[in-house]
C-alpha cells in the first residue's frame, strides 16, 4: 500500500495523451474511456498496479472496485507485471491441430517457466492463451503486440535469441490461401466501379 | 425467405466459374495496399461518393436487393437491419462495426483490416449514410494490435484528406470514426456484450428487446455489422445489388470467405461465391487433407461437426444446407480433423475454450459450460472416467441447450452433442481402456 501515497500519477505528464483519449468519445460516453486508458498504463508498465487503478477511477470518477471489475473481466489486463517479453502460444484447436501443444512444451523446456510464469531477471513470460484468430497461419506465437505466425522449431530458436539480445525482430506477417494466390499478381488498378 | 424473388439466372457456385473474380480480397497480402493514395488509385472512395448521392432509403433497398446477410456468423439480411433504425429524432445515431472476430477458425476480417482498412473505413461511410448515423465505432479485439494501428493510421489519412469528418467527400454529410480496442473477451462478438464493453461496462449480454436500434450504444439507435459485411456493401454499391446476386443460392447470395485451417495441404483464407462445395473448399482450394479425416467443422468451432465423407463434402457452403444438416455456415471457418486425433481430446479443447469465455452471468452456463463440462473432459482424458461419464456429459449437454442468456452456452452444448452422436466409440474406448483409441502425437511439423 506504500505505492498508493507515493507513486507518481501516471497521466500526471501526459496531459495530451489524456485527453485525446478522453476526446474519442461524447460526453455522455466518458467511461468508455476505461479500456484504452487502461491500455495505455499496461503498455507503459506492463501490468496495471493498484496504485493506477485508483488514478484512472479518479479521472473516470468511478470507484476502484468498478474499475477493477472491469479490468478483471478481460483476460489481457494483467494485475501482476508480465516480463519484458511476454510469450502467449494459442492453444486452440486450429492450433493445436499444428502443434501448439509441442510448441508450448518446448517454450516451458527451453524457457524453464510453466505457463503463468515469469523468469527471475523478468525478461521472458510464458502464457496460453485461447484464438487469436490466426487459425489458416497455425501455430501462432504472439509476443507482446506482436504476431509470429506458423513459427516452426528454427524460428521459435532464432526468436528467444533475438529477445536474449533485446531485440524483437520484424514478424514476417505470413499470408496464405487467396492472399498468396493473387496477392502479388494482383492488377495495379482495378476498374473504376 | 424474405420474399427474395427466385430468378432464372445461372448463378455463380464454383471458384471454377470464369465469371468469379476474388473482389474483397484482391489487395490482401498485396505490399502497400493498405495507404490511403493506393486505395485511392484503384477507385477507392467512388462507391461511397455514389451512396451519399443516394438517398439513404435507396442504399437500404440496395442492400437488401442484394441479399446481402450478416456475415459474422448469424447470417441476419443487411439491409433488413438496417431498415430497423427509427426514424431520425434528434438522437446521436450510431454505426458500429463488430471487429470482435474470436470465434475459432475465424481470421478473415483481421486480413482484411490489416492490409486493406480503407474498404472497412468506406463500408462504415455507406453504412452510416444509409442508417443517417454520422458516428461509427470500430471494436477490434485487443490482441488484433497491427490491424488496430492500420486502422488507426488509415483514419487519421481519411480525416486529412476530408473524407472522414464534417462535410465528407465535400458533401453535407458529417461522419466520423471512434476505434475501439477490446481487451480478450469472445463474449464481446455478442453484439450487446459488445455495446457494454464499448460503454467501458464488463462484457455481460443485455437483455433484447430493446435491440440495439431502439436502444444501443449509450441507449441510442445502432445497428451492428460484421467487418466482411461492411466491406461487401462498398463493392454492391459499386457493382450493383446485380452483381452481388448473380452469385451463391437462392437462400445465401454473394461471397464469403472460407478460412481454412487444420489438416490441409494448404491452409489459408479463399473468397469463395457461396453455394461452392465443401469438396472444392478442402480439395481444389486448400489442397485437400494431409491423410486421412474423419470430420471437418464447416463454420468455426461453435459449429457441429460434420462427417467427412462424399455427402456431407458435397454439401453446398450455404446458411440453409448446413441449419438442414444440423450444424451452421458460421463465420465460415473450415477445420479439418485427421483421422488419428483422438476426438474427446479434440472437443476437450473446444470446451475448455467456451469455459474460459463464459462470462459467468447465466447459472446454466457458468456451472455447466465454464465448471463441469471441462472437468468431465480432464476426467475421461486423464484416464478415470467411466461409461456413465459419458451418458452424464450427454445428459449435461441437452440439458444446456437453449438454457441461457447468449448463444455461448449452446456454441459450446451443440458441438459436444453431435461429436458424441457421431464418435461416441471413442468416447467409450477412453472410459473403458482410461487411454484415448488415438493417442497424442507431434503435429508441429516446421
Amino acid at each position: 500500500m506504500i505505492e498508493l501515497q507515493t507513486a507518481r500519477p501516471f497521466f500526471e505528464d501526459k496531459p495530451e495523451l489524456l485527453q485525446e483519449i478522453l476526446g474519442r468519445y461524447p460526453d455522455y460516453g466518458r467511461r468508455s474511456a476505461l479500456m484504452p486508458l487502461l491500455w495505455e498504463v499496461q503498455r507503459a508498465e506492463r501490468y496495471v498496479s493498484e496504485a493506477r487503478i485508483a488514478e484512472i477511477a479518479d479521472i473516470l470518477d468511478l470507484t476502484a472496485t468498478e474499475v477493477r471489475g472491469v479490468m478483471s473481466f478481460y483476460s489481457t489486463y494483467h494485475g501482476e507485471p508480465v516480463g519484458r517479453y511476454h510469450l502467449q502460444v494459442c492453444a486452440t484447436l486450429s492450433c493445436k491441430l499444428a502443434g501448439a501443444d509441442q510448441l508450448t512444451d518446448y517454450l516451458e523446456d527451453t524457457l524453464g517457466l510453466v505457463p503463468g510464469e515469469t523468469d527471475a531477471e523478468g525478461r521472458f513470460s510464458l502464457q496460453k492463451v485461447e484464438c487469436l484468430g490466426s487459425c489458416t497461419t497455425a501455430p501462432v506465437l504472439q509476443v507482446n503486440d506482436t504476431y509470429y505466425e506458423r513459427v516452426g522449431r528454427a524460428d521459435v530458436d532464432a526468436l528467444l535469441a533475438a529477445m536474449k539480445e533485446d531485440v524483437l525482430p520484424e514478424p514476417a506477417r505470413v499470408r496464405a490461401g487467396d492472399n498468396e494466390r493473387y496477392g502479388p499478381a494482383a492488377p495495379a488498378g482495378e476498374e473504376d466501379a | 425467405m424474405s420474399g427474395a424473388v427466385t430468378d432464372t439466372v445461372d448463378r455463380i457456385t464454383s471458384r471454377r466459374d470464369p465469371r468469379f473474380e476474388v473482389t474483397l480480397y484482391a489487395y490482401v497480402g498485396v505490399e502497400g495496399a493498405h495507404t490511403l493514395d493506393a486505395y485511392l488509385e484503384r477507385g477507392g472512395y467512388d462507391a461511397a461518393r455514389r451512396a451519399l448521392a443516394m438517398e439513404p432509403g435507396e442504399v437500404v433497398d440496395l442492400v437488401k436487393a442484394s441479399g446481402l446477410r450478416g456475415r459474422g456468423g448469424a447470417g441476419f439480411p443487411a439491409g433488413v437491419k438496417w431498415s430497423f433504425m427509427p426514424p431520425p429524432d434528434g438522437r446521436d445515431r450510431y454505426v458500429v462495426c463488430n471487429a470482435d472476430e474470436s470465434e475459432p477458425g475465424s481470421c478473415k476480417d483481421r486480413y482484411l483490416m490489416e492490409d486493406d482498412p480503407h474498404q472497412l473505413i468506406e463500408g462504415m461511410m455507406i453504412a452510416g449514410h444509409a442508417i443517417q448515423a454520422t458516428t461509427g465505432v470500430i471494436y477490434v479485439r485487443g490482441e488484433y494490435h497491427h490491424a488496430y494501428e492500420r486502422l488507426r493510421a488509415a483514419m487519421e489519412e481519411a480525416r486529412a484528406r476530408g473524407i472522414l469528418g464534417r462535410g465528407v467527400l465535400g458533401t453535407d454529410v458529417d461522419f466520423d470514426l471512434i476505434l475501439h480496442r477490446g481487451a480478450g473477451a469472445y463474449i464481446c462478438g455478442e453484439e450487446t456484450a459488445l455495446m457494454n464493453s464499448f460503454e467501458g461496462l464488463r462484457a455481460n449480454p443485455r437483455l433484447k428487446p430493446p435491440f440495439p436500434a431502439q436502444a444501443g450504444v449509450y441507449g441510442r439507435p445502432t445497428t451492428i455489422n460484421n467487418v466482411t459485411t461492411l466491406a461487401s456493401v462498398v463493392h454492391v454499391v459499386a457493382k450493383g445489388a446485380d452483381w452481388f446476386a448473380a452469385m451463391g443460392t437462392d437462400d445465401s447470395k454473394g461471397i464469403h470467405h472460407a478460412q481454412v485451417s487444420g489438416a490441409v495441404a494448404r491452409p489459408g483464407v479463399f473468397e469463395v461465391p457461396l453455394g461452392i462445395t465443401y469438396r472444392e473448399i478442402i480439395h481444389d482450394l486448400a489442397g485437400g487433407p494431409v491423410g486421412p479425416a474423419k470430420a471437418f467443422i464447416p463454420g468455426g468451432t461453435s459449429c457441429p461437426l460434420l462427417p467427412f465423407d462424399d455427402a456431407h463434402l458435397d454439401l453446398p457452403m450455404e446458411y440453409a444446407a448446413m441449419a438442414n444438416a444440423g450444424t451452421m455456415m458460421g463465420t465460415g471457418g473450415v477445420i479439418v480433423i485427421p483421422q488419428d486425433q483422438c476426438i474427446v481430446d479434440a472437443m476437450y479443447n473446444v470446451v475448455r475454450f467456451y469455459a474460459h469465455e463464459s462470462c459467468g452471468k447465466c447459472t446454466p452456463c457458468r456451472e455447466g459450460v465454464a465448471t463441469w463440462l471441462p472437468k468431465m473432459y480432464q476426467k475421461l482424458l486423464a484416464g478415470l472416467g467411466t461409461p456413465e461419464d459419458v451418458d452424464l456429459i450427454e445428459d449435461m449437454v441437452k440439458n444446456l441447450r437453449g438454457t441461457a442468456f447468449c448463444p455461448l452456452a449452446d456454441a459450446a452444448a451443440w458441438p459436444v452433442q453431435k461429436s458424441l452422436e457421431l464418435f461416441r466409440d471413442e468416447y467409450e474406448y477412453l472410459a473403458h481402456h482410461g487411454t484415448p483409441m488415438y493417442p497424442a502425437k507431434d503435429r508441429w511439423s516446421a
